[in-house]
């Protein structure tokens, strides 16, 4: 058996799921990113600057590129996951002679394609209203590449320990949405209390909007090294979480 | 001769209850076997550990000599599942479904698509192959499964309850596809509610009650043992009980008082006429009739 082919059928797979309803999963993103960019970026940004006097629209852009990129990875690695155990397709692919990596890799690599295309679409809508040059490009690869990741495993777990469609919005609304929005999406820690700019420290997402607002503008709250440290750490952790519970079959295997 | 697969001493617990107590059963080669049992005695349980869809603690499952855990690979390549329910993807059309299946399997694009059309027209699916699998009727998401069970050409084909909720028109032809599966030299592996359909397609049969094989034996040899003859002759008399001479024959007389009732595996039909006409009785009726699998499996699963 070649693994490989197995393993790009699962990708191939994963890619025409969403594709195939790319009216719930490319353009509900694009759209609203349009509304941000527009009225917050543009009609009310348009006199505001942020850290370093980065005009706000500018600052803003890479805030709604990675918060888009954490939003549909996450989204599309939990639906697809919840999917497949509640109609039981899960069990198509677990008689498979795929391994628990190879299966994991498909769907994040899946995920990815998802994440990278939406944030690319955003990335576009800004520039019809401020043409903007990416300064690190290989800085925002990197971001683009594990924090996808990262928070694609987020949605697997998700899609593994939720009993009911519920719980996956329960997730969204009560911790992803906070912590993304309290990440320095929309403002600079150097713009808020002091209290404040100390608990952002303890919010993961920081360090992922601060990288990739480095990598596009070269402005940051915090070192863009550290956060790349940051972000390798929990895709690691996170990522090897997620195999392990599929290698134990967790809520998958009776 | 190879087997198909060989389970040694399996064991498995769902939380404290063990739902399989150490089962073991060889299934050859080629062999069409049937697995029996009542609701919740194990049967689905077995497949679920030989396809690797549940863990158990104890024993071995080897698939054409392949162990199911550490060669898994191996094993789930030779293996065609066809699971209870219908569980497609939800996103895939029928022709879809086929050809992905085989991508999972490792099987070429290329070589995926044409098996994908070869099964399609098989079963009688190729003008609705660019449906959802949801706008198919019942019998075809039945047939498109087992298609699906088929696309990686595997050496074993596993069946839990194919024809359950199937009319019979579909079921017979079913019969006839497995029939056919069977003899191009494709292990079976059936698990059925009905009895019928295993006496039928079965060469061999492994009873399953409670988490333990409590019959494996040919279908013949397991009718021819633990089958009954019964035979009813109804008297032109009414008697309060057997007459005396009769009594060596260990018949039963039934309630109505004329008519006498033999259970016996060799019947000596002559010589119990000849003592019947030897009385002054005549037979005014005669029935016979042999004890089918459904009653040596209900008699097996009561008795336990």
């Amino acid at each position: 058996m070649n693994q490989f082919i197995g393993f790009r059928a699962l990708l191939s797979r994963e890619i025409l799921r969403f594709t195939s309803v790319f009216k719930q999963t490319l353009f509900p993103p694009i759209i609203s990113s349009f509304l941000f960019i527009s009225i917050f970026g543009y009609f009310i940004g348009r006199n505001l600057t942020m850290a370093e006097n980065t005009p706000y629209l500018t600052f803003l852009v890479p805030g709604l590129v990675m918060m888009y990129l954490i939003e549909s990875s996450y989204q599309n690695t939990s639906t697809s996951l919840f999917i497949a155990r509640w109609s039981g397709y899960i069990q198509e692919l677990l008689v498979t002679p795929l391994s628990y990596v190879e299966m994991v890799l498909a769907m994040l690599l899946g995920s990815m394609v998802r994440s990278v295309v939406v944030s690319a679409g955003v990335f576009a809508v800004s520039l019809f209203f401020e043409r903007t040059a990416i300064m690190h490009p290989w800085v925002v690869l990197y971001f683009m590449f594990f924090v996808s990741l990262t928070f694609s495993s987020v949605g697997l777990l998700a899609g593994l320990i939720a009993e009911e469609w519920e719980h996956i919005s329960i997730l969204t609304t009560f911790i992803m949405t906070p912590f993304i929005y309290f990440g320095g999406v929309f403002h600079s820690a150097q713009n808020i209390p002091h209290l404040f700019q100390v608990l952002m420290q303890f919010n993961p997402i920081f360090y992922m909007v601060n990288g990739m607002r480095y990598g596009m503008i070269g402005v940051s709250d915090v070192d863009f090294k550290i956060s790349m440290i940051v972000v390798l750490v929990f895709f690691s952790v996170l990522f090897s979480v997620v195999v392990w519970m599929f290698s134990q079959g967790y809520k998958l295997k009776k | 001769m190879t087997n198909a697969l060989e389970i040694k001493d399996l064991v498995k617990f769902y939380g404290k209850r063990q739902a399989l107590n150490s089962i073991s059963l060889t299934v050859p080669e080629g062999e069409f076997f049937g697995f029996l049992g009542p609701n919740g005695a194990g049967k689905t349980t077995t497949i679920h550990s030989i396809t690797g869809l549940a863990k158990y603690q104890g024993g071995s499952i080897r698939v054409f000599g392949y162990d199911a855990v550490s060669d898994y690979r191996q094993t789930r390549a030779l293996i065609g599942f066809v699971p209870q329910e219908f569980n497609f993807d939800p996103y895939l059309t029928a022709e879809q479904i086929l050809y992905y299946e085989a991508g999972y399997f490792g099987v070429s694009k290329k070589e995926a698509r044409r098996r994908a059309a070869q099964l399609l027209k098989q079963f009688d699916l190729y003008t609705h192959k660019e449906l959802d699998y949801r706008k198919l009727s019942g019998g075809m998401k039945r047939r498109l499964l087992i298609a699906r069970g088929l696309v990686h050409e595997p050496r074993v084909l596993i069946l839990d309850e194919p024809t359950a909720g199937v009319d019979v028109d579909l079921r017979k032809k079913l019969w006839v596809l497995l029939r056919e599966l069977n003899q191009q030299g494709m292990t079976i592996f059936l698990t059925t509610h009905y009895i019928e359909e295993a006496e039928r397609l079965c060469k061999r049969i492994g009873v399953i009650h409670q988490g333990n094989i409590i019959a494996l034996e040919t279908t013949e040899k397991l009718i021819e043992q633990l089958g009954k003859h019964v035979i009813t002759i109804s008297l032109d008399r009414r008697f309060p009980e057997i007459p005396r001479e009769l009594r060596q024959f260990g018949i039963e007389l039934a309630e109505d008082g004329n008519t006498i009732r033999l259970t016996k595996n060799e019947v000596h039909l002559n010589e119990l006429l000849k003592a019947i006409y030897a009385q002054g009785l005549n037979v005014t009726g005669i029935d016979t009739e042999k004890t089918n699998l459904e009653d040596i499996f209900l008699g097996l699963t009561k008795e336990k």
